[in-house]
């Protein structure tokens, strides 16, 4: 459990950091060309609360994932999970493209950001997270 | 053969790995520890060691044509459920932001994304449903299917921050999202299971 939380808060500070440098600084122009998709910068920042449970919810899906059917297999399998989710996310993401006017190039940048951020989360869970040992019968 | 085979059996022995006592499997030399030679035809045995070795294998490797139906079968139903619930149940909550959608005509356009996006999330979630619960089963693939729906709603949370949806909109996403994969998973979890280790 110790260590289910560490992962947790390690993957958590990562994914918040890795979002602002990717969302708020890397992308900024990229959204901007779409200025009408998006909230104004005072809502967002009455919303932020929205994104720090978001963020939180998604770091506990992919612990609970990784402790309850991947443990064991180290950072390895922590990557593996991670990229088998994030191209899952990729076609949502493509999904998300056929209906709502988003340039294509924030689709592209997007996976590529969010494929290294899963891989990055992943390392950082499978280095984290240890199955508690088998007790002797 | 057989040096490989005493040596063989001679570490086992004293490793305790086999039994004592002269059966009349094997003949007792004289080993500097009293070691007994006994030829075990587990350990010797070449067919029977590429028996196991075989079992090994087929026990990791996938049952693809049984993966292959999983996966068929959630791609037709996340497409199904997502255009029942996404674009009939919810169209009028959708529609009260509608600057935020394509065109009909436009959306015929990129119809194929719809498509190939289905695809390559039905056939990742099905590879990790069976990575997560190698002998399958609904009701394991089920919670998986929840905690991926965890992360999609997630992901939705942080939508509806950034983008103007309305509330309505990120409840109807979160519950959607729940009931597909859960369904999903539990659908390949059914059809991917059990005997999926005997055939390759």
């Amino acid at each position: 459990m110790k260590r289910f939380f560490l992962a947790f808060i390690a993957a958590y500070v990562f994914l918040f950091l890795w979002g602002w440098l990717l969302n708020g600084v890397l992308l900024k122009d990229v959204y901007a060309e779409t200025p009408n998709l998006w909230r104004p910068q005072s809502e967002m920042m009455s919303l932020f609360h929205w994104i720090i449970i978001g963020r939180a919810l998604i770091v506990f899906a992919f612990v609970m994932i990784y402790a309850s059917g991947f443990a064991g297999g180290g950072v390895i399998a922590g990557i593996r999970l991670g990229v088998l989710l994030e191209i899952a996310a990729i076609g949502m993401r493509m999904g998300f493209y056929a209906v709502q006017p988003f340039p294509g190039k924030l689709i592209v940048y997007g996976s590529i950001g969010g494929l290294i951020e899963m891989v990055i989360v992943g390392a950082i869970v499978g280095a984290i997270y240890k199955p508690a040992p088998a007790r002797a019968a | 053969m057989l040096p490989f085979c005493a040596s063989l059996a001679c570490a086992a022995r004293s490793d305790g790995l086999s039994g004592h006592g002269h059966d009349g499997r094997g003949a007792v030399i004289p080993c500097p520890q009293k070691f007994e030679i006994d030829i075990v035809k587990a350990f010797c045995d070449e067919a029977l060691g590429w028996a196991v070795l075989n079992k090994t294998l087929t026990e990791t490797i996938m049952n693809w044509k049984k993966f292959f139906i999983a996966f068929v079968a959630a791609f037709g139903f996340l497409f199904l459920f997502g255009f029942v619930w996404f674009a009939k149940l919810m169209h009028g909550a959708h529609q009260e932001v509608s600057i935020l959608w394509r065109t009909e005509a436009d959306f015929g356009n990129h119809f194929s994304a719809l498509v190939f996006g289905h695809i390559v999330m039905a056939f990742f979630f099905t590879l990790a449903c069976v990575k997560f619960v190698p002998a399958g089963g609904a009701g394991a693939c089920a919670t998986l299917g929840i905690l991926v729906a965890l992360i999609h709603a997630g992901a939705d949370m942080i939508t509806f921050a950034v983008q103007p949806l309305t509330t309505k909109i990120l409840c109807g996403w979160i519950a959607g999202a729940l009931i597909q994969f859960a369904i999903a998973g539990a659908i390949i979890g059914a059809i991917y299971k059990t005997d999926s280790t005997s055939t390759t």
